[in-house]
């Protein structure tokens, strides 16, 4: 797991107006919390801190006038449509410490060409060393058939990784496809009058 | 049609359209979505006639998800009718749906099929939208 130096500075101001003034200037409001330690509300630059997010559970190295502090990405907001970063909560780590991070499972093999690959969970949650967390963890899919389900135990493990999430989650589902023609039902005018005026008479009786 | 089989209320308020979508604005189920672009009343028939567009085109393959339940009642007072004398009679059920939110999803189909299929959903669809794909962490 690749470390990324970001260099940050401390926030003298709070609330609506001075977050979207940051913004602005392109830096994006985040706060560093964990072990027992008060809280520490910084500002971060939004271009270098995308570039890192990328990857996930990135390592981020926080230089605060010149006091660095060792952080992991707990939780990330980005805006619904722009998609560009709002805040982010930093949790303190130490080097060699053990912590639960979701990780997320990419697939690897060709499935039953029958069936429909219906994916539950995206990641799963283990625990690591704070400093060798997995980029992404494989689950083989090769041969698949259709009507079965591959579950967090089949997920290959690192070593030094242990499954934190319920062996029997399932990852991926692989359903049989439906091998008859949908039928669309074409509701008639009058059936449809009849549907908007339904709820009322219930209320009525 | 998605209609709610029972509701408290049989004549609501109209609801909000200001601000954003506050969660849904992920893929979650399926690998490409369609997410509104901008705020809109989305009635039962509207969500009936993309999710029959989307099925039409991918024909036997794929599987579409409905994240929105029209559960809200829109009421309307007849033509050239006088104010006052009470509240219209329900006329549609509509999902409030507000800008970020991922209103269908589908998966199990080649990306090219799928973006047709949303593209002609869109269609019948009261807002400007676009497809989305599941990001890949």
């Amino acid at each position: 797991m690749a470390e990324v130096s970001i260099k940050g500075t401390t926030r003298t101001e709070f609330g609506k107006g001075a977050s979207r003034r940051a913004r602005v200037a392109g830096l994006v409001p985040a706060v560093i919390y964990g072990h027992g330690e008060k809280p520490l509300h910084i500002t971060l630059p939004a271009r270098e801190l995308g570039v890192a997010l990328k990857e996930s559970n990135v390592l981020l190295n926080i230089d605060i006038d010149g006091k660095a502090e060792l952080t992991l990405p707990k939780s990330v907001v980005r805006h619904p449509l722009k998609q560009i970063l709002e805040h982010i909560d930093l949790v303190l780590v130490r080097r060699g410490e053990k912590v639960t991070v979701s990780v997320p499972v990419h697939l690897e093999g060709k499935h039953d060409p029958d069936g429909i690959l219906e994916t539950q969970h995206n990641s799963i949650e283990v625990e690591a060393e704070a400093t060798a967390i997995p980029k992404f963890l494989v689950l083989n899919i090769e041969g698949m058939a259709a009507g079965t389900s591959k579950h967090a135990s089949d997920v290959i493990l690192p070593a030094g990784t242990t499954l934190v999430s319920p062996e029997n989650t399932i990852i991926v589902h692989l359903s049989e496809r439906s091998t008859a023609v949908e039928e669309v039902a074409v509701a008639a005018p009058a059936a449809d009058a009849a549907a908007a005026p339904a709820a009322d008479a219930e209320k009525k009786d | 049609m998605l209609i709610p089989r029972k509701v408290k209320h049989r004549k609501q308020h109209h609801p909000s359209r200001s601000g954003a979508s506050k969660g849904g604005t992920q893929v979650a189920f399926g690998d490409f979505g369609i997410q509104a672009l901008a705020p809109a009343y989305v009635t039962n028939r509207q969500i009936e006639a993309a999710r029959i567009a989307m099925t039409r085109y991918i024909k036997r393959g794929g599987k579409v998800w409905i994240n929105i339940y029209p559960d809200r009642p829109l009421t309307k007072k007849p033509a050239e009718t006088r104010m006052g004398s009470g509240k219209g009679s329900p006329e549609w059920w509509i999902a409030n749906v507000k800008p970020g939110r991922i209103m269908f999803e589908i998966s199990g189909v080649t990306e090219a099929v799928a973006t047709e299929a949303m593209r002609l959903a869109i269609h019948k669809l009261p807002m400007k939208c676009r497809v989305v794909k599941r990001e890949e962490a």
